[in-house]
């Protein structure tokens, strides 16, 4: 039998994440505004752990969750409360508060047992408002919707201050969670959440313990929210329950869908795409419209992103992902028959 | 090809975003650029077009005279939705992408408590932030030393409208509504001062921002028997309370803190809103002191379209006078530390928009009274003098 | 010593009998058909082996196991595994992953850590895979994704799915509807070899009467949920009941 492997091409990965750690130098470089775009890419770092995590769940299992930005504040809070009022280090809170935020998902993991689909979205996101009244409501450990202010990252006895040092944080567990998302897509647990989705009959044919299952994906999905949260919260220093609103968790939805569900590297592309859109396109063509019309452009960005949400599930369901895979193969049998479609 | 064009255009963006810039940030020989973040697709939208609005009518005036030290006073504004997380991107855009001189009346407390760690960590000063909770003079917080407030804190407000109620009526039952956020909190932390001032307990009800539905706390306050609501709300909440208690037949005074000055609370309330009293920390736009009087002319100058005008519109121009003198107060050789020295030099100043400021090292707290303002007839009287 | 018994099994859907008191045995390494008209209560005889239903009465027992009491993703430990009639695949898998989810059973989850660090445990999950489909005839599909593959390969892949999971016992329903005169002669072919060569032994779904009747060991005719006829090929053919209720007229062998 031929060895598979020998012939698969993996060394740009390593050339990747040497970019990855190149790109704030080369920003430096080019911008005299390079911070900017750093911390957009931050954000668009916490936004790629926990969409992988969500992608997991949603894009592979089928289990669509409108409350994730609720997963993001209870790991974002959590690990402000454990840190900076119980003294816990910052290092052994991004172990534990991301297995908090697993175990929450269990708990909102029940419901799926029984409801699927539209039904479960909606349940998710009352799950979103229901943390939002508990959080205000534990008003001497949260001071309530007034926000809590979090202490910078402290880990090996160097504080992480700076949006340079935020990113290399941000990205180390980027990469880290990128790779562990794959090798869980690839695996059993992986197949066994596609199966769930598509086919519920052949999952338990094949020995696939459907609840199991189901409260793995919440639980998976609860623990890279999780990270994503204590990220978010000791890189951004303050949070308060306005930045978790419902309109974040469609954005993941959005970022999930547009990058190209149930793939790990689509996750990854979605978030990106929709971060930068937001935050460095969006704002340019404001600018144009303030220029050239003189007035105010008002909510232009909620009309780009249904536009493209619009035009991607007419024209693209597949998504970014699915877009870079058809160009592949597109060329790779480029002379011969161009018109191959990836099938 | 056609990839290769789509990098090379992603490129020409990112690098168009590179001007150089003189080395102190936002000033040029003829220009200080500043920045403001409004909410202009949020729930305070129709504030958000209207106050940074009314601060370009002053600029302009100001350039039109030649500008400050010869510079002209340019405004970035950005979109925060009144969303925190947003503010901060937007803020991190100004500073360190437009690479503003300053921040200016950023709308809204939580995204103004957001973004202290950015304020802090670059040094840029944040001057009349447009929101009226007291944490903003908060010298102890973070970026406190940096932020210059104007307007009286709800805490001081509410105080001082529990006083005016004890003054008038010892036996005064009282009630409070108030947004369950950080503005209901500030609310509250003025109403406890209040209570052991005078011994009393003051029934409180909240509810949710945007909530549209106050059945159950004006059943509430009307089970308690009450003489006397504050009610620390926006707009539509006091409207709808004081529509709901005239439909139970329940005729308190109403009182109102911060944004209920809107004169729209009167003309919306109707009959109801008759004898509704709100605190008001600047002169009244259409009053006779020499600042509203500049207001309107300047309004006719520059051809503001009717709607504009009013309570807001002329906040913003209010605030922009206290800036515009900081800048001057600065000098010609313009640094953010020259501006902070430049307001904190301000001693019993009077703008004549703004009952006199007084700014010091210990002391960012701007004005610190209020004036209660009476709906009689359809029509914003004021019924008192300065109350502090 | 027979393989798997059913014994005196009804299933009833809110009035409709589907299964009605049917009881036969399954000798081991036996190619045991199951055919009757449309809603006679084949795929529901299935369905009850594999635990998707869970009938009033009766018993099923498996080289000694009661299968009743058990929750249907544990039939496949027990090692019966099965086929859907209409197919059950996940098309946006590779048919490789297909394969392998059926082989979930014999990956347990120190495995799945293992694979986590080591690129050995996924070549050894993989070589399961290849096995069955170098068996099969279908080497060449590893890589393809299960979308859009004709029908007869994607039949083919639920087979193997079936039998990576190393069981005694597949259940194949309708595995040759749908295709040609010349897939089903491979099919057939399949089915002997399944039998043969890894041992496994067959209970079959199949309206296909030649299929039938070339590999089957021993014909179990179902009517409304009742045996109306059971024994070798040549016997059932010819049945008078059979005939007058199913075949129509006498099958030429």
């Amino acid at each position: 039998m031929k060895d598979r492997y020998d012939h698969e091409n993996i060394y740009w990965i390593p050339i990747l994440i040497i970019f990855v750690f190149l790109l704030p130098l080369i920003l430096k470089g080019i911008s005299f505004s390079y911070k900017y775009y750093l911390f957009v890419l931050n954000l668009a770092g916490i936004y790629i752990i926990l969409n992988v995590g969500l992608d997991l769940l949603s894009g592979f299992t089928g289990l669509v969750s409108l409350g994730h930005a609720a997963f993001l504040a209870v790991g974002a809070y959590t690990s402000a409360i454990m840190v900076d009022q119980l003294g816990v280090p910052f290092s052994l809170s991004l172990i534990l508060s991301p297995v908090i935020v697993g175990l929450f998902g269990f708990i909102i993991g029940f419901p799926a047992l029984r409801i699927s689909g539209m039904y479960l979205g909606l349940t998710t996101m009352g799950f979103g408002f229901i943390v939002k009244r508990i959080i205000i409501s534990f008003r001497d450990w949260t001071q309530g919707s007034a926000g809590l202010e979090v202490s910078s990252p402290v880990l090996f006895g160097y504080t992480i201050k700076s949006d340079l040092d935020n990113y290399y944080l941000i990205y180390t567990f980027v990469i880290v969670a990128i790779i562990i998302g794959r090798r869980i897509a690839t695996s059993k647990i992986g197949r066994s959440f596609m199966a769930i989705r598509d086919s519920e009959q052949a999952a338990e044919a094949s020995g696939i313990n459907l609840s199991q299952y189901k409260m793995l994906a919440f639980f998976i999905s609860g623990l890279f929210a999780g990270f994503a949260g204590v990220l978010f919260a000791h890189t951004s220093s303050f949070i308060s329950t306005d930045h978790f609103d419902i309109l974040l968790s469609i954005y993941f939805i959005i970022m999930v869908l547009v990058g190209g569900a149930s793939s790990i590297y689509g996750a990854v592309l979605g978030s990106l795409f929709i971060v930068l859109l937001d935050n460095l396109f969006v704002p340019l063509i404001e600018d144009q419209i303030q220029l050239l019309f003189n007035t105010q452009a008002g909510d232009i960005q909620s009309l780009i992103f249904g536009l493209i949400m619009f035009l991607f599930i007419i024209f693209q369901p597949m998504g970014l992902y699915g877009m870079w895979l058809k160009m592949r193969i597109y060329w790779k049998l480029f002379p011969f028959n161009p018109r191959q479609r990836f099938t | 090809m056609k990839k290769i064009i789509g990098v090379l255009i992603v490129i020409g963006l990112f690098g168009s975003g590179c001007v150089k810039r003189a080395p102190s940030p936002g000033i040029t020989d003829s220009e200080i650029l500043i920045g403001n973040v409004q909410d202009l697709s949020g729930p305070m939208k129709e504030l958000g077009a209207i106050i940074p609005n009314g601060s370009n009518m002053y600029f302009e005036y100001i350039n039109d005279q030649g500008g400050v030290h010869g510079r002209s006073i340019k405004m970035l504004i950005e979109d925060h939705q009144y969303n925190p997380q947003k503010a901060v991107v937007a803020i991190k855009k100004l500073i360190e992408k437009d690479q503003v001189f300053c921040m200016f009346q950023v709308i809204g407390t939580s995204p103004c408590e957001a973004i202290r760690p950015i304020l802090a960590e670059t040094g840029t000063p944040l001057i009349a932030p447009a929101t009226n909770s007291g944490t903003m003079s908060d010298l102890t917080k973070q970026a406190g030393d940096l932020i210059f407030h104007t307007d009286t804190g709800y805490d001081r407000q509410a105080e001082i409208l529990v006083d005016h109620i004890m003054e008038k009526n010892s036996d005064a039952k009282i009630g409070l509504v108030y947004q369950d956020d950080d503005y209901g909190q500030n609310v509250l932390l003025g109403i406890s001062r209040a209570e052991s001032k005078y011994g009393v307990t003051v029934q409180k009800e909240s509810y949710q921002r945007g909530a549209v539905d106050f059945k159950g706390q004006t059943m509430n306050l009307l089970k308690g028997g009450l003489t006397d609501v504050i009610i620390a709300g926006i707009v539509r909440e006091p409207v709808v309370i004081m529509k709901t208690a005239e439909a139970m037949n329940f005729k308190p005074n109403f009182y109102g803190t911060g944004p209920t000055i809107d004169a729209r609370v009167g003309k919306m309330a109707g009959s109801a809103g008759e004898g509704f009293t709100a605190t008001n920390w600047s002169y009244m736009w259409n009053s006779d002191y020499p600042g509203p009087k500049l207001y309107r002319d300047l309004c006719e100058k520059y051809d503001i379209p009717q709607p504009y005008i009013g309570l807001y519109h002329y906040y913003g121009f209010a605030t922009a006078m206290v800036l515009v003198e900081g800048l001057n107060r600065a000098g010609k050789n313009l640094t953010r530390n020259s501006l902070i020295k430049g307001l904190e030099s301000f001693n019993e100043w009077e703008s004549g928009t703004f009952p006199p400021i007084t700014y010091n090292r210990n002391d960012h707290a701007g004005v610190d009274k209020v004036q209660l303002v009476q709906m009689q007839n359809g029509e914003q009287v004021v019924i008192s003098d300065w109350l502090e | 010593m027979p393989d798997l018994i059913i014994d005196n099994l009804t299933m009833r859907f809110s009035g409709l009998v589907a299964l009605d008191e049917v009881s036969f045995s399954v000798k081991n390494n036996e190619i045991f058909s199951l055919i009757g008209p449309n809603g006679s209560g084949k795929t529901t005889l299935f369905n009850c082996i594999n635990g998707f239903n869970k009938p009033q009465n009766g018993k099923i027992y498996f080289n000694g196991d009661n299968l009743l009491g058990k929750k249907a993703h544990r039939i496949i430990h027990s090692g019966i595994s099965r086929t859907f009639q209409n197919v059950q695949n996940i098309p946006f898998m590779t048919i490789l992953d297909n394969i392998l989810l059926g082989a979930n059973s014999r990956i347990d989850a120190l495995d799945t850590l293992k694979r986590c660090v080591s690129r050995d445990q996924r070549k050894t999950e993989e070589s399961m895979a290849l096995e069955i489909m170098d068996f099969l005839g279908m080497a060449n599909y590893e890589q393809k994704f299960m979308m859009g593959q004709p029908f007869a390969i994607q039949k083919l892949a639920e087979i193997a799915r079936a039998l990576v999971s190393k069981p005694k016992l597949i259940l194949l329903d309708e595995p040759a509807a749908g295709m040609n005169d010349q897939e089903t002669r491979e099919i057939a072919n399949i089915i002997r070899d399944i039998r043969d060569e890894l041992g496994v032994t067959v209970l079959l779904v199949e309206h296909d009467m030649n299929l039938v009747m070339s590999i089957s060991d021993r014909i179990c005719v179902l009517e409304s949920g009742k045996i109306l006829a059971l024994g070798k090929p040549n016997v059932v053919k010819d049945d008078p009941k059979v005939i007058e209720s199913y075949l129509g007229e006498p099958l030429d062998a």
